[in-house]
């Protein structure tokens, strides 16, 4: 009985000194994920907001960003340009990574939404679950259906503060995502054409009457939130080194959740919902079960629904005037 | 300045305006009035390119208005100041100047008198005192004070006013119609459409009277406001 007393000492011991670790290593985790959630929850809440649609293709945007950075870091590995200086090969995949997305953000509002402005709410959806699985089929076909290799790792090197370690990737993920949403949210707020956004956004009669070109305005939107999306794909395949053709599906359902977690059509919202969800995932993988990662965005999402449909920071619909 | 030839506009199978023939010269007031459903607001915004005329021909400066989208319409000179105003509800009111003003820079600014914001805020100082204030936060006559300015951020030539008298208190309205005789005196050109007819017509060089789409009559203000049928039909008289 003595023996047995000093065991269960001895594990609340360890467990109230792993706690703190355990939670700050679930919390980089959780910020990782949350920060690549949130860059793919902007595009959903950006088009949203402007068109009132949910753009279900986005997620496909995310999975050409981590084949054409998989695609471009191969080809300057072949040229040599990675063993020159890795940094400015890094630099360029993500550069055409994002034009080559950008692209297809912008093409795909002209092929499958522009002809649909006005045609009932539930055309343009179909035309995006269309255009979702024409691309992708078009990357399976092109790219063939195994997975593909990140052709760089990163491996586990990092900063190492007792049981908790951050890899130098992950902290790049955290920043370049806090940087990308600081400077959306000044974009948004502060130039000409981020209130340009808001007053489309408010109303595109009055934008229009204003001198607003309306049709030029979504078109940066699609194009903005497509690169947002891009540097999402190229961040999640290095970090776990392996994309698909169909990893664009269940990200862009998570990120969907997110937006509507922040509220849909509010952009510090989806920044928001985004992190809160990768921080649920990852502590609900490690408390929890790992087994059930998937459903916990899920559980958020009905919970949410349930008790705040408007989302954490969405307006009531009343607001829309 | 501006000409509409034959315009004729329907929103689907209906036909809401039929052959339109308006003329307004530079630096004139001139005013649209005719009952509900008339077509005065279908005018403006035929005009201004939110709706496309099924034929005819609008030629503003020898240039044809036809086939131009709504925002090269406000960057040859032509703002509307919407029915209902139409305030940017979640922008700031200096945030909805600055929308009004988007088109500056990409086209000649014109000569005369350049509003900005500042004298738009000598025009209406109660809008200074709001600046930092959400659009949608302000009162109705605030609002269509705030609606009238933005449309002088762009330094239009020709601007057109859709009901600005409608909901606003009396002292208002009085306001407002003083503050538009003193754009136009500015040489601003002014094509108003109005319900309040009396106050429309004797602020104005010319009218039209419009009905079912058709222009009934024409002529100058003060002719308008001494004709038999008008007086009965529209002021009550």
């Amino acid at each position: 009985m003595h023996a047995g007393t000093l065991c269960i000492h001895d594990n609340i011991l360890t467990f109230l000194l792993k706690f703190p670790a355990m939670l700050l290593q679930q919390l980089i985790n959780g910020l990782t994920l949350g920060g690549v959630y949130a860059l793919i929850a902007l595009g959903y809440t950006m088009v949203y907001g402007i068109l009132e649609l949910i753009n279900f293709a986005h997620g496909e945007i995310y999975m050409l960003g981590a084949y054409l950075g998989i695609i471009f870091l191969g080809l300057f590995t072949v040229i040599g340009l990675t063993s020159v200086s890795l940094p400015l090969a890094l630099f360029f995949t993500v550069l055409l990574t994002i034009v080559v997305c950008s692209a297809y953000g912008f093409a795909m509002e002209k092929v499958a939404y522009k002809p649909l402005r006005n045609a009932p709410r539930l055309s343009p959806l179909i035309s995006a679950i269309g255009i979702s699985i024409f691309l992708q089929n078009y990357v399976m076909l092109t790219q063939g259906a195994t997975d593909q290799v990140f052709p760089q790792r990163f491996g586990d090197s990092g900063l190492q503060f007792l049981n908790v370690s951050m890899t130098y990737l992950q902290a790049l993920i955290i920043i370049v995502s806090g940087l990308l949403m600081l400077s959306l949210h000044l974009f948004i707020q502060k130039t000409r054409m981020g209130k340009a956004m808001r007053a489309v956004a408010q109303d595109k009669t009055m934008a229009a009457l204003a001198g607003i070109n309306v049709n030029g305005i979504i078109s940066v939107t699609f194009i903005i939130g497509a690169g947002l999306a891009a540097m999402a794909g190229i961040m999640v395949a290095s970090y776990y080194g392996l994309v698909n053709y169909y990893i664009g599906y269940i990200a862009g359902i998570k990120a969907f959740t997110a937006a509507v977690l922040g509220g849909i059509g509010n952009i510090p919202g989806a920044m928001v919902g985004g992190i809160i969800l990768g921080l649920v995932e990852s502590a609900g993988a490690a408390y929890i079960s790992s087994e059930y990662k998937d459903a916990y965005a899920f559980i958020i999402l009905i919970v949410i629904l349930l008790i705040k449909p408007a989302g954490i920071l969405g307006k009531n619909t009343e607001e829309k005037v | 300045m501006l000409k509409l030839l034959s315009i004729h506009t329907s929103y689907g199978h209906i036909k809401a305006l039929k052959d339109i023939d308006i003329e307004i010269a530079k630096g004139e007031i001139v005013c649209l009035i005719g009952s509900n459903g008339a077509g005065k607001t279908t005018t403006l915004l035929t005009i201004s390119g939110i709706l496309k005329p099924d034929s005819g021909d609008m030629i503003f400066e020898g240039e044809s208005l036809k086939n131009m989208a709504p925002h090269n319409v406000v960057n040859k000179g032509i703002c509307q100041v919407p029915e209902g105003r139409r305030i940017f509800p979640r922008l700031t009111v200096s945030e909805n100047l600055e929308m009004g003003a988007y088109s500056i820079g990409k086209r000649q600014k014109t000569k005369g008198k350049q509003y900005n914001m500042e004298k738009v805020f000598n025009l209406f100082p109660v809008l200074k005192e709001r600046t930092k204030q959400m659009g949608g936060t302000l009162s109705g006559g605030e609002q269509q004070m705030l609606a009238i300015g933005r449309a002088l951020m762009a330094n239009p030539k020709l601007l057109l006013l859709d009901e600005p008298s409608l909901g606003l208190a009396p002292i208002m309205v009085s306001k407002i119609f003083k503050t538009i005789k003193e754009i136009n005196e500015e040489g601003v050109t002014i094509l108003l459409v109005e319900q309040n007819a009396k106050a429309a017509l004797r602020l104005s060089h010319r009218g039209y009277v419009l009905e079912n789409g058709v222009i009934k009559l024409s002529g100058r203000g003060e002719d308008l406001l001494h004709n038999e049928n008008v007086k009965k039909a529209y002021l009550g008289d």
